[in-house]
């Protein structure tokens, strides 16, 4: 029955290609708005460590100025807490020796000098990230060779060394390097993991600076701070100076390090802020720390949420495009409702001849998906290219491509777009009193 | 008038009007709001900077030779390369300075008058060499730019001669004049003021885009940064004789360029997708409502032939049957555009207090529906003038 409804169905299609063509366009034109803007917004918007983000939260104290709070932006999304978004160093490095933590890893990026074999490259400076050892599993990073370094490299400030694919590529022509050595700064390093390509739509480990940015392609111990002397090279904050040295640097108020921690029960998270609401009382008797406590432990999520990295924009465009995918459909049903009742002497012939009026209605409705169904298809083509090209507008290398979910999402909401315009046509045929169109 | 006949044939096709009036509301309801989405990223786009923003290059030397390790090398490396690079055919102006124009931050501290009420404002601050004036092309509007002599190489300095923005003189002395006066930071160092430029628009996380001051100086930590104002066009030519020069007074580096135009690209690629989204639905939802309201009243049309026959041969005239349709079109356009403009302030409520928006301009609603009525008015004009045409005899014929 399925087989002959979408026979007769395509057969009516093609009697009028014209109209046929512009029903799809319509459908299509509509679903790729749809699709696009909301897959722009998903890919913002959705979870970057499904099942895992619940447990990973950012740490943020109030170390700032007694006489002013941290101030808050007026274009970009409200702080609900206004404080320092980064903790300095010595806090920082304090609270890893905590073992309510899973796993946690400070982190920060420096440029630093590289120096590959002279015949394969000149030295160039790169973005390097200061982790621990723990950063690996807990952002699900991927590797191709080896594997992060281990809990006695952190302690030890050892001078090992993770690359990305992309280096392992341009300095060792894509081999397996783990083992081979790699100078960065004043230092030599021994590689010991390369990364698979690893492109995160968003930089979920650091979403205070550009969380659209691509990952840093080096990794080495955050421990090595101190004796190489490396200074950060993003975003940093300070309201009080400090004398001249680097272990002055290192002692000041100034914020430059993020402090991510893995907690994975309810009771992990109250102990943990337990912990640093003592650490900063603590602090505080010592004459740090001079304003009210102010201590944030925020899940990743809730992290993307405050640091606005789903543009509200985003959401107005999404819902403009679905209002317009609503108007295509209302503009079917005008279409096919002038289509199924220049068909009416057929109809009753077909309903004198003994089909009842659940055949006649099945038989449009199915006309009306087969029809939904392909502007749906020919909408998520069409989206993709769109998709290509709004991803290069957002940084040169962000890929944004229809995920499976998308993909069911835009099957789903064409053939919801496809009955919704052809449910009125098809119930008023099947409604027509074939006696009065069967006169002559 | 034939209001009474459009009206009670209207209320026996309730679903076509319905289809309609739908369809012109929601249409005119995401018009108004995607006009209003896009002239308020227009405006934030031209918004001014001051400086020569399209001439301006961002010359980086990232050294990786240890020598650049000692501070005192790297001093006179920078003051090696403002040498090399002043004078480069094509160019106008060059800076050293950690100052780049629109990538959407910098940096920033706080500072008080001295002798003032002791109120702190929070304010950005950059390190430039005296050419940063005529790089950017703002103007000293009092006092005097800084000089090379104002710049102290001194390690452990603290004070500092300084030039601020206008807005950042009108905030801080309300009216009086800055040139001479003096800022106090946290750290107690003195910055003194000697003159005052216009005009300063740098977009920051804070709200403190206009106020700025350079404070006379050398920036040579973590690679030392340019900023060079060439002759209209000549971009691309003067960035091969740039890198020559600075890798001739030093190769233990290497250097990388970006047009300041590039970060103001980069800087409103949000603004542009949504400007250009926004039109291309504004485009396309005319074309299909358009097409709609085209085959709606077509379809109604052919319905209606013996009707129009029989009027026709009842004495009715050509312009008579053409003035009926545009009518009927007018009264259910109107009707859906009173719907559209109670949905378009319904939407752009939601929009402003779910999502993100500005307030509804009455004036984009206005524009909307006369849009909307011409489209209405075109998009009826082709059936109608097909229902004009039909011919009385129709009414002769048998059923």
């Amino acid at each position: 029955m399925l087989a002959y409804n979408a026979r007769i169905a395509t057969k009516s299609l093609k009697r009028n290609p014209l109209l046929t063509a512009i029903v799809i366009a319509g459908i299509a034109l509509g679903i790729c708005a749809s699709t696009t803007f909301t897959t722009v917004r998903h890919m913002f918007a959705r979870d970057p460590l499904p099942g895992k983000s619940g447990k990973l939260f950012y740490v943020r104290m109030d170390n700032w100025d007694p006489a002013n709070a941290y101030p808050t932006s007026d274009t970009g999304p409200k702080n609900p807490h206004p404080l320092p978004p980064t903790l300095s160093f010595r806090d920082g490095t304090e609270l890893l020796r905590s073992h309510i933590p899973a796993r946690q890893t400070a982190s920060y990026f420096a440029n630093l000098a590289v120096y590959p074999e002279r015949r394969i490259s000149r030295p160039y400076q790169t973005p390097v990230r200061l982790v621990t050892s723990d950063f690996f599993p807990m952002f699900d990073v991927p590797f191709e060779f080896g594997h992060g370094w281990d809990k006695r490299a952190d302690a030890n400030a050892e001078q090992v060394l993770v690359i990305d694919h992309a280096t392992n590529e341009k300095l060792f022509g894509g081999a397996n390097s783990v083992g081979k050595r790699l100078r960065v700064d004043s230092r030599d390093f021994t590689i010991v993991g390369v990364l698979a390509p690893w492109r995160p739509f968003i930089k979920m480990f650091d979403l205070m600076q550009n969380f659209v940015g691509d990952p840093e392609p080096l990794y080495i111990p955050f421990s090595l701070t101190r004796p190489m002397q490396i200074r950060n090279s993003g975003n940093s904050d300070g309201w009080k100076s400090f004398g001249p040295t680097f272990d002055d640097f290192l002692a000041s108020e100034t914020d430059w390090v993020q402090l991510w921690v893995e907690l994975r029960t309810p009771a992990d998270v109250a102990a943990y802020r337990q912990f640093i609401d003592n650490y900063v009382r603590a602090e505080k008797s010592k004459g740090r720390f001079p304003r009210p406590l102010n201590n944030q432990i925020t899940s990743l999520l809730d992290m993307m949420q405050e640091q606005g990295v789903v543009n509200p924009a985003l959401t107005s465009m999404a819902a403009m495009s679905i209002l317009f995918l609503v108007i295509c459909a209302l503009n079917l049903t005008g279409l096919l409702l002038g289509k199924f009742l220049a068909r009416a002497p057929e109809v009753s012939v077909r309903r004198a001849l003994g089909a009842t009026r659940g055949d006649i209605f099945v038989q449009h409705l199915a006309e009306c998906e087969i029809v939904g169904v392909a502007g749906g298809v020919l909408g998520m083509l069409l989206s993709l290219g769109v998709l290509r090209f709004i991803g290069k507008l957002i940084t040169a290398t962000s890929v944004i491509s229809l995920d499976l979910e998308m993909i069911v999402a835009a099957l789903f909401l064409s053939l919801v777009a496809g009955a919704i315009a052809g449910l009125y046509p098809a119930w008023r045929i099947c409604t027509l009193q074939p006696a009065v169109q069967l006169k002559v | 008038m034939e209001f009474g006949p459009i009206v009670r044939a209207l209320s026996r096709n309730r679903m076509r009007v319905l289809l309609i009036v739908l369809q012109i509301g929601i249409t005119l309801a995401v018009i108004a709001n995607a006009v209003t989405m896009i002239t308020a990223n227009r405006a934030k786009m031209q918004k001014e900077s001051g400086f020569d923003d399209d001439n301006l290059l961002w010359v980086y030397s990232k050294p990786f030779a240890e020598q650049f390790n000692e501070r005192s090398f790297r001093v006179t490396t920078t003051q090696a390369d403002l040498r090399a690079l002043t004078g480069i055919p094509g160019t106008k102006a060059v800076a050293n300075t950690n100052f780049i124009p629109w990538q959407g931050g910098g940096s920033s501290g706080e500072v008080k008058a001295a002798g003032g009420d002791g109120t702190m404002y929070r304010t950005q601050e950059y390190v430039a060499s005296p050419g940063i004036m005529d790089t950017l092309n703002v103007h000293i509007v009092a006092g005097r730019n800084v000089r090379d002599n104002d710049i102290d190489l001194d390690p452990n300095a603290k004070n500092s001669t300084v030039i601020i923005s206008r807005a950042l003189e009108q905030l801080v002395f309300k009216g009086k004049s800055a040139v001479g006066q003096q800022f106090i930071e946290p750290d107690g160092s003195v910055d003194t003021i000697v003159g005052v430029f216009d005009k300063f628009y740098n977009p920051y996380g804070w709200p403190i885009h206009e106020y700025t001051y350079f404070a006379a100086g050398l920036v040579a930590r973590g690679g030392a940064r340019y900023l060079v104002r060439v002759e209209p066009g000549k971009m691309k030519d003067v960035i091969p004789e740039i890198e020559r020069r600075l890798l001739k007074v030093n190769d233990g580096r290497n250097v990388d360029f970006k047009p300041i135009d590039e970060f103001k690209t980069q800087y409103f690629s949000q603004s542009r997708i949504i400007i250009g989204a926004m039109t291309g639905v504004i485009i396309l939802l005319v074309i299909v409502t358009g097409l709609g309201i085209v085959g709606v009243t077509s379809f109604s049309v052919t319905e209606r032939r013996k009707q129009i026959g029989t009027r026709r041969a009842l004495g009715a005239t050509k312009p008579a049957i053409l003035r009926y349709f545009l009518l009927e079109n007018w009264i259910v356009t109107n009707t859906g555009l009173l719907l559209g403009i109670a949905l378009a302030y319904a939407l752009n409520f939601l929009l402003v207090t779910k999502a993100s928006g500005d307030k509804l301009d009455w004036r984009f609603v206005a524009a909307g529906v006369v849009l909307l009525w011409l489209q209405g008015l075109f998009a009826t004009l082709a059936p109608a003038t097909r229902a004009a045409a039909v011919s009385p005899v129709i009414a002769t014929r048998a059923v």
